[in-house]
């Protein structure tokens, strides 16, 4: 039976593994400008990155964006989610087939769709201008704003799949029992529907945070020039600055802050759960 | 039953159909719904829309509609050969990953394997991990490698697929180990006292019953390493680029309608295989 798993393993092993632990071997590098890296062991990379206030602010927009993006694609998953998890069954393969084929588009396509919707001269503006609302464009692009809803589009439909997936398995039964008994919607809601999906809600916003962190795509294309979030930052030292213990450390300071930020969230939430 | 429960019982009003805060409440679900699919949805859309744009900068309304930004997007090298390029990786990442993936996914479900648990997050991890993060560790990975083996592995064909594979395995892994694990042992087990070789219950009633979970498998590693940007971002060199690195490289100076139209053939192309998979599997069940 091992025999079966080893070539798997190998290969993630290989490819995953062993460029994890030389990047962080990386990471504890000096830059030098002349030759690309000298070998040491430091942590200076790390200190460099922390103590600068570009990157603390960079740090600070990916999180800022992750937490209010998980939040906001929570508060408007759970609901859709309920209600696909509540349709009929030919309804509800129609609709979950249409929440998979946006998940495979792809973030750049997305982009480019909300650069036609949010540009000066896309379709909303030109729809104000049009209902003669405005007379000057509204900057909508270019904006963390535009990164924000961008961000949404992209995990909404990971935040509705894993939570119907769980609301399914809360039978209906349970609820009407509960209405029965007298509970309003918003108790039934509060105090039957929520707990039970708690599990799915951690999931959901476990995996849908991790998406946001590492936003890329749409930080570059969406948010202009001024806008950084950790992901394109790691990218830039590696392709353009060329200072890959730097890149390294960032990284890893990037994959760091969301394990232990998920670690935590499941921790704090799950303990919830049991009480 | 609590005393609060009976008396909000006694004010909701009796048999006149659903109560009002009810009626709200399914309202409020069912916007909920619209806005999320609105928002999912329109960027699509306007992707799809703008592709049929009759003029070379996108601008509302449109002066006229056209098919020919398809045909010029077609003649743009940079696009036609990072298709082909992606349709390459992808494809050869699926054909390895597959088989890998769903023999993993075999043993670690009927298998009786200590650690399973742990071996089955190690196979996932690489979905775990931050593809920019992954992808900065591939190319520092293959630059060491490239030293030694004084071997080109950046921006090569094989360099490409073989991070890809990070990325067909884990999708594999997860979707046949979901469906296996949905699946009844009895026939197996029957066939088996039947007088059945191991051999023959695998390829007379465990592949079969497996079919699903591996076409799942296989669309689901074929698209996702076809549109994956992240991980190749910086795998890629110029003579070798993949279409959604192409893609973003364009639209960091335009949006225009040719753009449209490479991205709304993918859409399709995406469209198409969804359909065509959930006629074999529903894939409401398997996700």
């Amino acid at each position: 039976m091992f025999a079966l798993i080893l070539p798997a393993f190998l290969v993630v092993a290989a490819l995953l593994v062993g460029p994890m632990v030389l990047l962080a071997r990386i990471s504890l590098n000096q830059y030098s400008p002349t030759q690309l890296m000298i070998e040491a062991t430091t942590a200076q990379n790390y200190l460099n990155a922390v103590s600068d206030p570009y990157y603390r602010g960079v740090m600070g927009t990916t999180l800022l964006m992750a937490f209010a993006c998980t939040a906001l694609t929570l508060a408007l998953g759970f609901p859709a989610a309920y209600r696909l998890a509540r349709m009929e069954s030919r309804w509800k393969s129609l609709v979950t087939v249409m929440t998979l084929i946006p998940l495979l588009v792809g973030n750049v396509v997305r982009a480019a769709g909300w650069l036609g919707l949010l540009g000066n001269d896309g379709f909303i503006n030109a729809s104000l201008r049009g209902l003669g609302l405005i007379s000057q464009p509204l900057q909508l692009i270019y904006t963390p704003g535009a990164v924000a809803v961008g961000t949404i589009a992209v995990v909404l439909p990971y935040m509705i799949l894993t939570l119907s997936s769980v609301i399914e398995s809360i039978p209906r039964a349970v609820e009407e029992a509960a209405a029965n008994l007298g509970a309003s919607a918003l108790t039934v809601f509060r105090r039957v529907v929520w707990p039970l999906a708690l599990p799915g809600t951690v999931a959901g916003c476990v995996l849908v945070f991790i998406l946001c962190m590492n936003t890329y795509a749409t930080a570059v294309l969406l948010g202009g020039s001024q806008f950084k979030m950790m992901a394109p930052a790691v990218y830039d030292q590696f392709s353009r600055g060329m200072n890959w213990p730097f890149g390294a450390a960032l990284a890893f300071i990037l994959l760091a802050a969301t394990l232990l930020l998920t670690v935590l969230g499941t921790a704090l939430l799950g303990r919830r759960y049991a009480r | 039953m609590s005393v609060a429960s009976l008396s909000s019982a006694a004010t909701a009003p009796a048999a006149a159909g659903p109560g009002l805060s009810v009626r709200l409440g399914r309202l409020a679900v069912s916007a909920a719904l619209v806005l999320a699919y609105a928002i999912v949805f329109a960027p699509i859309v306007m992707v799809i829309v703008t592709s049929f744009f009759d003029q070379e900068i996108v601008t509302f309304p449109p002066e006229g509609l056209t098919w020919r930004w398809y045909l010029n997007a077609w003649a743009q090298r940079d696009f036609a050969r990072g298709f082909l390029t992606s349709l390459q990786i992808a494809l050869a990442a699926t054909a390895i990953g597959v088989p890998l993936g769903t023999a993993a996914a075999l043993a670690l479900v009927r298998g009786n394997i200590p650690g399973r648990g742990i071996i089955s997050t190690f196979l996932l991890a690489p979905l775990a991990v931050p593809a920019i993060v992954a992808g900065s560790a591939l190319y520092m990975f293959y630059l060491r490698a490239e030293d030694w083996l004084d071997l080109d592995i950046k921006a090569t064909l094989g360099g490409l697929v073989a991070a890809n594979v990070l990325i067909t395995i884990p999708w594999t892994v997860r979707l046949v180990t979901a469906s296996l694990s949905g699946l009844d042992r009895a026939a197996e087990e029957a066939a088996a006292n039947l007088g059945a070789r191991p051999l023959t219950v695998f390829r007379r009633i465990t592949l079969p019953m497996l079919r699903p979970g591996i076409v799942a498998a296989a669309l689901f590693s074929f698209v996702a390493s076809f549109e994956n940007l992240e991980l190749n971002l910086l795998l890629v060199g110029p003579g070798r680029t993949t279409l959604p690195v192409a893609m973003l490289s364009y639209l960091e100076f335009r949006m225009d309608p040719t753009l449209a139209a490479v991205a709304t053939a993918q859409i399709l192309m995406v469209t198409i295989l969804m359909l065509v998979t959930d006629r074999f599997v529903k894939l409401s069940r398997i996700v």
